[in-house]
């Protein structure tokens, strides 16, 4: 049983953190909240179904498709919205992520129709691991959300766009000044985020099976509780985080119930925050 | 600092106009009280029903503005006072019958002792922290409401909640007509309105602004920052528990669905989008927000898209929100309460 | 008075016809002009995806009738307003059809406080309600002589289906160590609180007992304690896409085979049973209607559906529910030789319709007596195992 919640927890944790990973490094450019990150999700899992619905492809081949449809619409989103909220008053960002939220949730409704779809695809096979049985496709997902951080602390670490990533992230104005192309940045950033919590909504889509316009909702606010608990803007602290939020969650569901798990984790968390209120790791400088 | 006046000075220092803008104000608030006062006269139900709607969310806003445009601190905990405000107040008149008056002040009462509590470990956070704080706190009262099965019957609700009842000398009267009810709705925005605009120029209200403005300079001069915030908090969750009293007993039911985040977001477009930290803003998003979404009524199938760009537009094209815009448009500047924070 | 003996011979007409709703239209003289319905569902946001089914059911229905010659020589009009599933929208999509659009019925909604919500409204304005979705059992102990008269419910309560899925259990399949996993919602729970009232006649324990949210992916943690209880039935009351992935997951901690799940969520559904076949062999379902019911009606209304929908899209309980409710109004509005809605309301109170579940009438607290099928898995396919009618115990 304990086995059981440990391996609950780390999995449900690796979904968790590959979306508040993206939305930790926007908020880290942008200081706004992204409202609009779990359509991305969403839309990840649209179109990889759509890709295997009307072309019949590959569940591995409409992986690739559904990064490069949502980074599409992440980079017009990014240019027609996100790069006005470079310096802009934090209210602005939440009224307009939220109304970005309402476009995309309500333009999948419009094309592909309000009702449920069914996601075929993946490795759902279970396999024994000592006591505890589990689908092939989370042990994938573990695997490549723990690649994916490794990639993307060596990216913010030792690449150009990486340390040009943290500059704007620590001072927008000494950019400007050192001619750092700010707009070109924020955009890239946003892009990079919204493509990976994308990668979360395809790779979930297995196990989480149906899909619907509004499924991303609900991601967002347990995303904000985890970039804020992994101290904004930090990489490895969000996937600490994200595991610590999933773990409780999975220990709470596990010997109290379902019906509680929400209520308990956040309690647990506004707990942790008052003694700790910058987040657990917010000694880790940003990225 | 209590020698000026409360519709004082403003940015500039300068008195004639800031008395001037001040005489426009109270012309303006005594126009749209007018208007509404005779809305009814020509309004179909439909439009009757839109304008009591509005005003559903002024209660609940004005409190968001004022933790948020007065204190600085964006919160998210406003649906779940109101929630506990229509919580206690249908439970007040479904079991003991109790008048609508003794409702509503017992609803705002009670979601402003529930704040106190809660606000002592929130308002040690900041920013991020506070939102993501307050935002677990309608997560949390969502929970309860739905467990606790033995008061608030759970996800069943609580359904038949009597209209109000005004309690009078004769024995008083149900309110039960549309119309009686607008008025009613339109009697507790005023006042509203009224207590708002007490609060924030009264001498609490400065030290909120200032400590919204440079915390550290109000506390450095030795404001007690802490203890205002904490009066912000509690008094816009009373704002909140009053909103969601009315609105209780002008829905007839309440489940643990009015703390998703639908009722959240709306409040958020209203505040943020009509002018935060101003009345006029507010009110002026209470309609124009719920007017929008109902206008749109027209396209179902588009309806929140077309919405969601609306926001969008309207965001960037009024970053300070609506209300600074048609000032603009009328020929006077909107006056942000800042000028009196000495 | 001449037109009250007219109706009620058209009212006794019907009674001695029922199936009224395919009779060529009425030659009498008609009043009120063309039937205009206001279907009030969530079609925006998270709900919309109850919505869908519902508006696509209703349009469905419309297009048929229509081209059929409409109803009293007038084409059906329906409008549609976004509710979001919320009380504040759903009424003011409600008091926008009324007041501007003039409809003399609202079909709606599908959660029940948005209901219950318009049960008020639609009787100041005196406008037929019809539900066709909502489980609160409060939406008819309040309606008929209990209160509201212009409300009506075609929809079964979750009683007779708590009841006749614990009979089935303890008759069939002898399981008495139940776990409870149901959606956090009035549904779920309202159907769990009426289970929990006959368990003891079954001699039956719940052992665990979770309500998981609409939106839930995760049910992992839970699957594990149930199969560490060693339970043998797991009572669910559950919304049809998290059924898949429950049952998804339970095959994956291994569940298959050892735990039978009993309740409703389209455990049924060819769909479902794709998803995890080990899992739900055995699984049992009471449904108001299933897309597998032999029924020509309902057989010809799958056939339509995936005609005009694409054979992708199955149509769920809320498809049919709105579907069957717009003939219901029709043979209504036929039986009463009139749209005004007084004359329908009474034409309802009245009707004795032959749906594709079986006869529709009202009872006096304007809830339809319909009945519950009771479906097993054998061998990757849906049985039917007979149909249950009881009527509905009203509180004193």
């Amino acid at each position: 049983m304990l086995m059981d919640v440990l391996v609950n927890g780390i999995t449900a944790g690796s979904v968790y953190a590959l979306v508040a990973v993206g939305m930790t490094i926007i908020f880290g450019v942008l200081r706004a909240i992204n409202f609009a990150h779990g359509e991305y999700y969403m839309m990840g899992t649209f179109a990889s179904w759509w890709g295997i619905e009307t072309f019949d492809l590959p569940y591995i081949v409409s992986i690739p498709l559904a990064l490069a449809v949502v980074a599409a619409i992440a980079l017009a989103i990014g240019l027609l919205v996100m790069r006005r909220l470079i310096d802009a008053p934090f209210q602005i960002g939440v009224v307009a992520t939220l109304g970005v939220s309402l476009i995309l949730q309500n333009t999948v409704i419009l094309i592909f129709g309000g009702t449920y779809k069914m996601f075929d695809g993946g490795w759902i096979e279970p396999v024994e691991i000592g006591s505890v049985s589990l689908s092939q496709q989370r042990i994938l997902i573990v695997v490549a959300s723990l690649l994916i951080f490794a990639a993307l602390e060596l990216v913010v670490r030792k690449t150009r766009f990486g340390k040009t990533m943290r500059a704007v992230a620590q001072n927008i104005e000494a950019c400007n000044v050192v001619g750092v192309d700010v707009p070109r940045v924020v955009v890239g950033t946003f892009v990079l985020g919204c493509t990976l919590a994308a990668l979360s909504g395809v790779l979930t889509a297995p196990v989480t099976v149906s899909l619907y316009g509004g499924m991303g909702t609900s991601i967002t606010v347990k995303t904000f509780a985890i970039i804020v608990i992994g101290g904004v803007g930090n990489v490895s602290g969000t996937l600490l985080a994200a595991w610590l939020l999933a773990l409780t969650e999975s220990v709470v569901a596990t010997y109290l119930g379902l019906q509680f798990r929400d209520g308990v984790a956040f309690t647990a968390l506004i707990v942790v925050l008052t003694f700790l209120p910058g987040g657990l790791f917010s000694k880790r400088e940003r990225f | 600092m209590a020698s000026v006046s409360s519709h004082g000075v403003n940015t500039h220092g300068n008195y004639v106009y800031a008395n001037r803008q001040h005489g426009l104000r109270i012309a303006g608030f005594a126009a749209l009280v007018a208007a509404l006062a005779a809305a009814p006269l020509v309004a179909s139900e439909y439009q009757v029903h839109a304008l009591i709607v509005s005003m559903v969310f002024l209660l609940p806003a004005l409190g968001l503005n004022l933790i948020h445009g007065y204190a600085g601190m964006l919160s998210f905990a406003q649906m779940a006072f109101f929630g506990i405000g229509a919580y206690t107040s249908a439970l007040l008149a479904m079991r003991f019958g109790t008048p609508f008056w003794l409702n509503i002040a017992a609803g705002g009462l009670v979601a402003g002792l529930v704040a106190i509590p809660l606000g002592v470990p929130a308002l040690r956070l900041r920013r991020y922290s506070f939102v993501m704080c307050t935002l677990g706190f309608a997560v949390i009262a969502q929970t309860i409401a739905k467990n606790w099965v033995s008061v608030t019957r759970g996800d069943l609700g609580l359904s038949n909640v009597p209209r109000p009842r005004i309690a009078l000398w004769n024995g008083g009267f149900e309110i039960s007509d549309i119309k009686s009810y607008y008025y009613l709705a339109l009697m507790l925005a005023i006042l509203a309105v009224l207590a708002f605009i007490a609060i924030v120029s009264s001498a609490a209200g400065r030290y909120m602004i200032a400590i919204r403005e440079d915390e550290t300079l109000a506390a450095s001069v030795g404001t007690p920052t802490w203890h205002y915030r904490m009066i912000a908090f509690a008094l816009s969750a009373v704002f909140a528990g009053a909103g969601g009293s009315f609105y209780v007993h002008y829905f007839t039911v309440i489940s643990p669905t009015v703390f998703d985040p639908f009722y959240a977001n709306t409040l958020l477009v209203i505040v943020l989008g009509g002018g935060v930290g101003t009345v006029g803003g507010v009110i002026l998003g209470s309609f124009m927000f719920v007017a929008l979404s109902e206008a749109l009524r027209i396209a179902p199938d588009i309806r929140m898209i077309a919405y969601g760009v609306l926001l969008v537009v309207i965001v960037f094209a009024c970053p300070e929100g609506l209300l600074p815009l048609v000032m603009r448009k009328i020929g006077t500047s909107p006056a942000k309460e800042v000028a009196n924070a000495t | 008075m001449p037109t009250m003996t007219r109706r009620q011979l058209v009212a006794l007409a019907a009674t001695i016809v029922p199936l009224a709703s395919r009779i060529s239209p009425a030659l009498a003289q008609t009043t009120g002009g063309p039937l205009r319905i206001g279907l009030v569902v969530p079609l925006s946001g998270p709900s919309a995806r109850w919505g869908g089914f519902a508006s696509h059911g209703a349009e469905l229905a419309i297009k048929q009738i229509n081209a059929a010659g409409g109803v009293n020589g007038a084409p059906i009009e329906l409008l549609r307003g976004d509710s979001q599933g919320t009380p504040v929208e759903a009424v003011s999509a409600a008091r926008k059809l009324i007041s501007r659009d003039g409809v003399k019925v609202i079909l709606g909604d599908i959660a029940s406080s948005a209901t219950i919500a318009l049960q008020p409204v639609v009787e100041a304005a005196k406008v037929i309600l019809l539900n066709g979705a909502s489980s609160n059992p409060d939406i008819t102990y309040k309606a008929g002589v209990g209160g509201y008269k212009w409300s009506f419910r075609s929809y079964p309560t979750d009683e007779l289906r708590a009841k006749v899925i614990l009979q089935y259990g303890a008759e069939k399949k002898n399981i008495t160590r139940y776990a409870v996993l149901s959606v956090d919602n009035d549904y779920g729970r309202g159907a769990i609180a009426f289970s929990k009232k006959y368990l003891p006649t079954y001699k039956g324990e719940i052992l665990s007992e979770d309500y998981y949210k609409d939106d839930e992916t995760d049910f992992r943690p839970v699957l594990s304690r149930i199969k560490s209880r060693n339970v043998q039935g797991i009572l669910m009351y559950g919304l049809p896409d998290s059924t898949r992935l429950i049952v998804r997951q339970m095959l994956e901690v291994g569940m298959a085979g050892k735990v039978t799940l009993l309740g409703n969520g389209e455990f049924t559904y060819p769909d479902t049973i794709k998803v995890a076949p080990s899992v739900l062999n055995g699984a049992v379902e009471a449904a108001a209607w299933s897309p597998d019911l032999a029924s020509p009606r309902s057989q010809k209304f799958v056939a339509d559906y995936a005609a005009a929908y694409g054979a992708k899209e199955v149509p769920n309980v809320h498809a049919y529910t709105h579907w069957e409710a717009v003939y219901l109004l029709a043979a209504a509005a036929k039986a009463a030789g009139s749209t005004e809605t007084e004359a329908l309301r009474a034409a309802l109170e009245k009707i004795d319709y032959d749906g594709a579940t079986g006869r529709v009438r009202f009872d006096d607290h304007h809830q339809a007596e319909l009945p519950m099928f009771i479906y097993e898995v054998e061998g990757g396919k849906a049985i039917e195992k007979g149909a249950f009618t009881a009527k509905v115990e009203y509180p004193a």
